[in-house]
């Protein structure tokens, strides 16, 4: 299984990159894919979704519906490209240390 | 990076991912003799597969009919000629002439290159059937490519999204992984935005026993396409229907059709059958999407081998049955926008869809009472062009990602030549959630103006309530 090491720990990630555990993540691992993904610095918004998935992920035990979650965090899809250039499945969900969602996504 | 050779290839699925769903990865040094016993058990089993292997006489017909060829101008994906990376090898070991004279006919021995580049071409073919529809000698090049795919899956070979598509069937029953309270979750929320909305009270009954009807949606539908359950409700509620949705098999869908035939195909149907026994329902209709409904329609019933009580219906031949029979109101003028159809092509290519109250005809009969502007593409019904994400070819890592552009090129030429798109406010509708998922990030890398859109969306915004 592949690592990255953030701030001198090993972190499992999948073959895409995503972490596996979700226990493991920290906001280290974040600011860690933010780099990846070319986000300079992670402001308020991006920590405002990054911790309603997280909630949500909890509670439901998967990722929010596209539509909800826009709707929750008052963004519009095209504000949450903004923010995460990849978008909200495999750009948000990577920082918030979901798993990458599968099926006809 | 995820070529081999210089062919681009999707992720694998890491041996765990296999492992979990009870398959031992096969070593390298194992690789071609058990490719070859399975090869056998295919050519014994699949008369279809046998007559591809044997029949072709190269005349070229299928090139210019496969949108995958189009995009990409790879020669190796001319379906005969990605039949004939199969071919070859059937040829060597399965015929007289291949065993005594070898590269003389075309036969080749099987190493673990010819088995990548199978990896490689039988994940660019969307098991669309065009080609088979216009060879002249019914070669369904589609079934070389589900035995390629069965034979790569047993040896352990097998896209990484396709596998942990595989575990998430056995862990919860859907492909998107959806577990009772995300499913309930959302379908509250849904009720609430209708109401918000359209100022209707539509309820989405879960696991209700001794309801009428089993709907089945396409898990997808819980993530991305909002406005395919909405209708689906809508709908339902119109018509007053007793109706449910199932938390153990909440999945149209069902990718065991698209790398193995046998155990995750199976366990699909067997939770459906669990379902529908358990909650007592009179008949089954299911949702949009395409190999699916293939799935479902043509394999259930051997597959399960029992005899099935159900009826199982299509939800869009539910609607156009209510259309024809005046007893839905709809307001055309509630979807103004100029509309395209995309026809999936596992409806009609695949499920004897034709007649005048066949799927084909439906999707129209619905479409045309649901939209003002409604206009069909070129080639359109039974001779439709994939939309290049066919057989869940939906891989996002950059390279996979280029090849879907490509892949999804003819398609974009067609939408183009419709004109829907010119003021940028036309609709693709694309009735199905693999078709869905690849338009909405291709009809922007190809600028077509479109927004992509379900048919029971339309339809879902085209009551009028009394």
């Amino acid at each position: 299984m592949p690592t990255i090491n953030v701030n001198g720990a090993d972190i499992e990630v999948d073959e895409d990159g995503f972490i596996v555990d979700p226990d493991s993540w920290n906001e280290d691992v974040a600011k860690y894919f933010a780099a990846q993904e070319g986000i300079k610095e992670l402001n308020d918004d991006h920590w405002k979704m990054i911790n309603y998935l997280r909630d949500y992920y909890k509670q439901f035990q998967i990722a929010p519906m596209i539509r909800k979650l826009c709707k929750e965090t008052g963004m519009s899809l095209k504000y949450v490209y903004e923010l995460f250039p990849s978008g909200p499945a495999k750009g948000a969900c990577k920082l918030a240390g979901l798993p990458k969602p599968t099926g006809c996504v | 990076m995820p070529t081999y050779k210089g062919m681009v290839q999707p992720i694998k699925a890491p041996d765990d991912v296999l492992r979990r769903l009870h398959l031992e990865p096969t070593p390298d040094d194992q690789k071609v003799e058990k490719a070859l016993k399975y090869l056998d058990e295919m050519r014994k089993k699949f008369r279809s597969f046998t007559l591809a292997m044997e029949t072709c006489v190269k005349c070229g017909l299928c090139a210019e009919n496969c949108h995958t060829y189009l995009g990409t101008r790879d020669p190796n994906n001319i379906p005969t000629n990605r039949a004939e990376l199969m071919r070859k090898i059937y040829r060597r070991y399965f015929t007289l002439e291949g065993r005594w004279f070898g590269k003389l006919v075309g036969a080749e021995d099987l190493n673990l290159d010819v088995i990548e580049q199978w990896y490689s071409y039988f994940y660019q073919c969307s098991e669309c059937r065009r080609c088979a529809y216009t060879c002249p000698f019914g070669i369904d090049t589609c079934e070389v490519t589900m035995a390629a795919r069965q034979i790569l899956y047993w040896l352990g070979i097998v896209p990484k999204m396709h596998g942990e598509i595989g575990l998430a069937i056995e862990k919860v029953g859907n492909h998107t992984g959806l577990p009772k309270p995300g499913i309930v979750d959302t379908l509250e929320f849904l009720s609430e935005e209708i109401m918000d909305e359209f100022g209707v009270e539509v309820n989405f009954p879960v696991d209700k026993e001794g309801a009428d009807i089993l709907y089945v949606p396409s898990s997808a539908d819980f993530l991305l396409n909002a406005y395919t359950l909405m209708g689906a409700g809508m709908f339902f509620t119109y018509i007053g229907a007793n109706w449910t949705i199932s938390s153990h098999m909440t999945e149209a869908g069902n990718f065991g059709l698209l790398f193995d035939q046998r155990f995750v195909l199976r366990h699909l149907f067997m939770r459906l059958v669990d379902a529908a026994q358990k909650l007592n329902v009179k008949k089954i209709v299911w949702g949009e999407c395409g190999h699916g409904w293939r799935a479902w329609k043509m394999y259930l019933p051997t597959m399960t081998d029992i005899p099935i009580r159900w009826p199982i219906v299509h939800i869009h031949d539910e609607i156009a049955h209510y259309i024809r029979t005046n007893q839905l109101k709809l307001d055309p003028t509630k979807n103004d926008h100029p509309v395209t159809l995309h026809d999936p092509c596992n409806f009609v290519r695949c499920c004897s869809p034709g007649g005048p109250n066949g799927l084909i005809e439906n999707l129209r009969t619905v479409i045309k009472a649901s939209c003002a502007d409604f206009r069909e593409m070129t080639p359109n019904r039974d001779k439709n062009f994939c939309c290049g994400g066919g057989s869940g070819i939906l891989f996002d890592d950059p390279e996979m990602y280029q090849r879907r552009i490509q892949l999804s090129s003819k398609k974009a030429e067609q939408v183009r030549a419709t004109g829907v798109g010119k003021d940028g406010n036309g609709i693709l509708c694309a009735p199905c959630s693999i078709c869905k998922a690849q338009l909405y990030p291709m009809v922007e890398e190809h600028e077509l103006g479109v927004e992509v859109k379900g048919l029971v969306d339309l339809l879902g915004r085209a009551l009028v309530w009394k």
